[in-house]
């Protein structure tokens, strides 16, 4: 993935909802002070015979300019999209920009998964009765006509799934799609995953998601390169990202966050959930020469960060094999919870934020580090300039993943 | 089920997908488009409708129907019938 003119791609404005906070301003507050929203999953849908920790989204408040019909009918996956995308486009001013030459990538597959689970609850004796709008809401790609309908969007949209990936790949898709000249301006959203007790029983079956031996402190559960950490802890969010080129910004008198100088994707060839340090280790040499950048060039590392026990043993393992052992680390999902689809996109947010800010979060229940020689922020935020990040994500069957962002 | 609560049914379902119908003096010559829902808001009341009624019939069945008086004529019907 060649043809970067750095540091021509640029974000021009960012949007983020999440379990600690809706929009960027509450978002980084939350973040800053390290306040997690964990606990028993309170959503319909999300108990059968069992209990999960996680973190859920409280109530969204949608702005005016939303159309309220719209919001009404979407699922919530839609309704957060929805204020998500509102954020990222007043941002970046895009009311200014041409809309049939703008675009919207949607980085998730199977997001809607609780309603789903719901439906089939409520109608499954009696499927004649079941809501035509079912017919729209089940396909992923109803969350694409919700968000062009609402923002006039006319240049190019469609869905990418990458498990837990999705959110970087949908970023990495619309910085292609922006340096191809299909569009001038292509926002990437990564969507909220919005899982029932199915799939929460089965990812803690399949060992990914974490037990309930924190079950009377939900909010230590969450511990991601902690020795004590037994798997990831789901946790809903949602993010936007502008992507164009410095010409088009420089129009809208838009001050962009960073540079895109990289994009890497890997496949292992593998259908499991199991790492491949190789293939981590290719995406991150990958996308530093992309950027032109030896590893001692970059300072913070957004790490993909699951919790899952041969996941970050893994991940730390690539960070230093390709001599990143230097560079400052935190570990967003601590706060935030796993968001999966959401996730890619939801830490790039928060690299770029802390890259405009010159700060970076606290780790949060990093008590025993797996490898305490690296350079981690512990669990008070400190201020720290961010010249060149990285940022990684990991999918189950494979997918490797790494942006690398230039504060300019 | 008389056509005065059939009536209070459809009203009460059309003020489900159109919430800007609350306060709203329903005609029998209103026609569902003229309200403001579009094919999917017609979708979803007409299958509220069959759903409150326990009605299962065929959508097409009521394909010829006009307005909020002829739909009611025509559920009455089918409930007589069925």
């Amino acid at each position: 993935m060649g043809n970067f003119n750095r540091p021509d791609i640029l974000v021009s404005g960012v949007g983020v909802t999440a379990s600690i906070g809706q929009g960027k301003n509450a978002y980084w507050s939350a973040l800053m002070s390290g306040h997690s929203a964990f606990h028993f999953l309170q959503r319909p849908g999300r108990q059968k015979e069992s209990r999960f920790i996680g973190s859920e989204i409280s109530a969204i408040s949608a702005s005016d300019a939303i159309s309220s019909k719209l919001f009404r009918k979407a699922s919530l996956s839609g309704q957060v999209s929805l204020v998500t995308l509102h954020e990222a486009w007043v941002d970046a001013k895009l009311d200014l920009a041409d809309p049939s030459r703008i675009g919207l990538i949607i980085g998730g597959s199977n997001v809607q998964q609780r309603e789903m689970a719901q439906i089939f609850e409520t109608y499954h004796e009696r499927a004649e009765f079941v809501p035509p709008s079912y017919g729209l809401s089940f396909m992923d790609s109803d969350l694409c006509g919700l968000c062009t309908e609402q923002f006039g969007i006319q240049g190019l949209a469609y869905t990418v799934g990458g498990a837990s990936a999705s959110g970087q790949l949908a970023v990495i898709q619309a910085t292609q799609a922006v340096l191809s000249g299909q569009v001038d301006i292509c926002i990437a959203l990564g969507a909220m995953m919005d899982l029932s007790y199915l799939e929460l029983q089965a990812l803690r079956a399949l060992g990914a998601m974490g037990t309930d031996r924190y079950a009377d402190h939900p909010e230590l559960a969450c511990r991601p390169f902690d020795q004590n950490r037994d798997g990831f802890i789901y946790g809903e969010s949602c993010a936007a990202l502008v992507i164009e080129r410095a010409a088009t910004v420089k129009c809208r008198q838009v001050k962009p966050y960073a540079a895109v100088t990289g994009c890497a994707l890997k496949m292992d060839a593998n259908r499991n959930p199991n790492p491949s340090l190789a293939g981590e280790v290719h995406i991150i040499q990958n996308v530093l020469q992309q950027a032109g950048l030896s590893a001692t060039e970059v300072d913070y590392l957004n790490p993909h960060g699951s919790g899952s026990p041969i996941g970050d043993e893994t991940e730390l393992r690539a960070i230093r094999d390709c001599g990143l052992s230097h560079v400052k680390l935190n570990t967003t999902k601590s706060i935030t919870g796993h968001g999966l689809t959401a996730a890619g996109a939801v830490e790039i947010v928060t690299t770029l934020l802390q890259m405009r800010e010159s700060r970076l979060h606290p780790s949060k229940n990093l008590e025993n580090p797996l490898d305490p020689g690296l350079n981690w922020v512990g669990d008070q935020s400190i201020p720290f300039g961010i010249t060149n990040a990285l940022s990684l994500s990991f999918g189950f069957g494979g997918m490797n993943t790494a942006i690398c962002l230039q504060n300019i | 089920m008389n056509k005065e609560k059939i009536v209070e049914v459809l009203i009460h379902n059309i003020r489900e997908v159109l919430p800007e119908m609350d306060e709203y003096s329903f005609q029998s010559e209103d026609t569902l488009s003229d309200l403001g829902a579009d094919s999917v808001d017609r979708a979803e009341i007409i299958n509220l409708m069959l759903e409150e009624l326990s009605l299962r019939i065929p959508r097409v069945e009521l394909a010829g129907v006009s307005n909020l008086g002829e739909l009611v004529e025509v559920l009455h019907g089918k409930l007589q019938s069925a």
